[in-house]
């Protein structure tokens, strides 16, 4: 019994790392729209299938490869995401975090529908090249690491670098993270807040759109696809500390290693209390995340 | 300090009122005028108003009435980083720097309005305060309480701005601190930068001051000359402590 548990543990690992580092995405993007406008952005949802579906279009209808695609998961639910922030949220904004918060779930629930309505409930999948899984024998296990799961997690890290790099040496970024930091005094030192809240919801919906598409090049897509990850996402970003982009990461690849161990123990279908156990755990014993509100 | 105002005020605003709710107007007609490089020091017990006139003036607060104006333009109700543009400089009493930011990230952010000049103005601001350039790559949270209010003006600083507004700059400062940094302030002014200053050391503030303003309950109680406010024996009883 024992020498099973541990037989499936580096296969376990490995693939909680890599849904952590795929989950990375949308918490960041989550985050940084919390850090930014205060509220929880819960319309990540449907942007994240939005993002899946705007690629699986270039991908599958267009042709296009998955890297050109990718482009397109992230500029739709990005220009959507600041045109639903400017339209319906922004002005639910000023009657308080709770009021957005309620809208955003209802603003979800309208993008999936149209998303349904458009494309049907019927489950796709991308135009991808068929690869066969690394096989590597640990002695005591064997390991399966599928080429478009490593793919997957690279393009994940990369998007994550550009996004540091964009936070730490650019005029914008820099401005996004005074704002975070405090919104009142990068107004004094004259810095548009609304031209923050319109970069933070297109740049922050974009991520999410990112993240929607490579969790859906790791299955399939569905209209359903962002709506089961938005629980993975919320907890990552709580676990880290809402609010603080290393602290998403950090969270997602708790709430990501977390899943895939509870494998050992839990049937698949519970595996989403995992997200709900780190979000109750971290509320009880840390309740501003591993690494507190650190913008960035 | 002394010698005659220059006629037209730099700042100036009239019968300012201003509150956080409509019911609850904290300024009740308050006046107040800036002269080119002068101090003027805003005391009076707490709930005087002292800091919601800078917070009107800098446009964090839009004022219900009055008039607000700099160097004759009207700037009442205009947006802070309007204000800001035009030469205004607002340091507040708390949360003023950017915590997780480093101390150049702070200085490139209190320079944002004139982005071709701060690279020059941050070399300026380093060599004027050596200790902010010792610690430029550190965040701002780990900043002692005196070197915090030291970037917070030195993040001010950063837009030469025409009227510099202080709020407590010696709030929660060592003896020792709070000295050093008045005599900061005392050279901001000698270079020519205008001040209007919110301090609870009010002695302090007035000892730096050619004008004082004292508030009580959002009204102008007196105004006039710093050192005879320091000196009128009224004044010490009921508002300096003896």
């Amino acid at each position: 019994m024992l020498s099973d548990l541990i037989g499936e543990l580096p296969q376990l690992l490995v693939n909680g790392l890599v849904a952590g580092t795929i989950l990375a995405l949308p918490a960041i993007g989550f985050t940084a729209i919390y850090a930014v406008l205060r509220f929880p952005n819960f319309a990540i949802a449907s942007h994240a299938t939005m993002g899946a579906y705007a690629g699986y279009v270039a991908n599958v209808w267009l042709g296009l490869p998955v890297i050109p695609s990718l482009l397109a998961a992230f500029v739709v639910p990005a220009l959507s995401g600041m045109a639903c922030d400017e339209v319906v949220l922004k002005p639910l904004r000023r009657t308080g975090p709770l009021t957005a918060a309620i809208a955003a779930v209802a603003l979800t629930i309208a993008l999936e529908n149209v998303i349904r309505f458009v494309f049907g409930n019927d489950l796709r999948g991308y135009d991808l090249p068929v690869w066969r899984d690394w096989r590597f024998d640990l002695g005591f296990a064997v390991l399966r690491v599928g080429p478009q799961q490593v793919e997957n997690a690279a393009i994940s890290v990369a998007v994550m670098a550009m996004v540091f790099l964009f936070l730490a040496f650019t005029r914008t970024g820099k401005m996004m993270r005074a704002v975070a930091d405090n919104p009142m005094l990068a107004g004094i030192k004259g810095i548009n807040a609304d031209t923050v809240a319109r970069l933070g919801s297109f740049m922050g919906m974009g991520l999410v759109g990112v993240g929607g598409m490579l969790l859906g090049l790791d299955t399939s897509i569905d209209p359903l696809t962002g709506f089961r990850a938005v629980l993975s996402v919320f907890a990552a970003a709580v676990v880290g500390g809402l609010g603080s982009i290393p602290g998403a990461v950090v969270g997602a690849a708790v709430v990501g290693v977390g899943e895939e161990l509870s494998l050992l123990v839990l049937d698949a279908s519970y595996r989403t209390a995992v997200g709900f156990l780190a979000i109750v755990v971290v509320l009880l014993v840390r309740p501003r995340g591993i690494l507190g509100e650190r913008a960035f | 300090m002394s010698g005659p105002l220059p006629s037209a005020p730099l700042l100036s605003a009239r019968g300012v009122v201003a509150g956080y709710a409509v019911a609850d107007m904290i300024l009740k007609g308050v006046d107040l005028d800036v002269h080119p490089g002068e101090v003027v020091a805003v005391i009076g017990p707490n709930g005087a108003g002292k800091s919601t006139l800078l917070k009107a003036i800098a446009g964090i607060l839009v004022p219900s009435a009055g008039t607000i104006t700099l160097a004759g333009a009207p700037i009442a109700g205009h947006p802070p980083r309007e204000i800001a543009a035009r030469g205004i400089a607002f340091v507040p009493q708390e949360q003023n720097v950017f915590p997780t930011m480093s101390v150049r990230e702070n200085l490139e952010m209190g320079g944002f309005i004139s982005p071709r000049e701060t690279p020059r103005r941050i070399e300026a601001i380093f060599a004027r305060f050596p200790v902010l350039a010792e610690k430029r790559r550190q965040a701002a949270r780990t900043l002692s309480g005196g070197q915090r209010q030291m970037l917070a003006m030195a993040m001010a600083l950063m837009v030469d701005p025409k009227v510099l507004l202080l709020d407590e700059p010696s709030a929660g400062l060592s003896p020792v601190a709070a000295e050093a940094l008045f005599d900061t302030i005392r050279a901001i002014n000698a270079e020519g930068t205008a001040i209007a200053m919110v301090e609870q050391n009010a002695l302090e503030a007035l000892a730096i001051a050619r004008r004082g303003v004292i508030l009580v309950d959002g009204r102008n109680a007196r105004t006039g000359d710093a050192a005879a406010l320091a000196a009128d024996p009224e004044v010490r009883r009921l508002f300096l402590g003896g």
